[in-house]
């Protein structure tokens, strides 16, 4: 991208170093789910499939239960500077093992949906699953990522703004709170569909 | 080999939803360069955190075929 004319040129960046190190390992993680899908589906063994949708999906929840229980309080009780902290480490780290946990989640859900014959979109407990998926799907690629972007984005900056870096953390975090909600929801559906 | 499309559009749907957003934050971190707020390895994150997803819904979409 070149530098218009004129424009002062940009310091070198302020990412700190670990913070490549925290995206290969969150890569690296993230990874393992839509694997272990992979080789549910190649093996056709259901109680596989069965297996990566509940690991997938239950580890998804309790992220989002301990972000918005856990996490949520502990940022709170901190100063700006220290939650910028967190924020440089939390954000490369989540960064592609939720939303692949997300996806993985949902997609086994399809498969083992049509497996055990109950993939009918006019069922009204497969409607309401797919409402709450909607509604976790926007939020994590409305406002976690974009919010996860923007923060990276910040910290390159030459000059970055703690202040946003501290808000966009507070806020993906209070996120993380309603999905739980969201998510303690659809396992109640899921509950249903598994013993109906 | 039979094709799983439901599967299939939940995978695209997901990829779209992906590459919309990049190319909002991408758009918003380019004016950024040109002003001369940001250096080129903010961009570089940036590609990378794309190939990163891409790579994570191909692997997905890979499942669409298998069933």
């Amino acid at each position: 991208m070149a530098q218009a004319p004129g424009a002062p040129k940009a310091e070198p960046s302020k990412l700190p170093p670990f913070t490549r190190k925290l995206l290969r390992w969150s890569f690296t993680i993230g990874i393992i789910p839509p694997v272990a899908l992979v080789a549910a589906l190649a093996s056709k063994n259901v109680y596989y499939l069965d297996y990566v949708h509940v690991i997938t999906g239950g580890t998804w929840t309790g992220f989002d239960l301990y972000m918005g229980l856990v996490m949520s309080q502990i940022l709170r009780s901190l100063e700006i500077p220290a939650r910028v902290e967190i924020a440089k480490r939390l954000t490369p780290t989540t960064f592609f093992i939720i939303p692949s946990l997300a996806s993985t989640a949902i997609t086994s859900g399809i498969y083992l949906a049509q497996d055990f014959g109950k993939f009918d979109l006019g069922s009204p407990w497969i409607m309401a699953a797919g409402v709450v998926v909607l509604i976790l799907v926007a939020q994590g690629f409305g406002v976690f990522l974009p919010n996860g972007v923007r923060i990276f984005l910040e910290l390159a900056k030459s000059k970055p703004n703690v202040e946003l870096i501290s808000k966009l953390t507070i806020r993906n975090v209070r996120l993380a709170a309603s999905q739980a909600v969201f998510q303690v929801v659809i396992i109640l559906i899921m509950a249903h569909l598994a013993i109906y | 080999m039979a094709l799983n499309t439901d599967a299939l559009i939940a995978v695209v749907a997901f990829a779209g939803a992906l590459l919309f957003v990049f190319g909002l934050l991408y758009r918003g971190a380019a004016g950024s360069v040109a002003r001369g707020e940001l250096g080129s390895e903010g961009i570089r994150i940036l590609r990378w955190a794309l190939l990163g997803y891409l790579a994570i819904f191909f692997v997905l979409a890979l499942t669409a075929l298998l069933t």
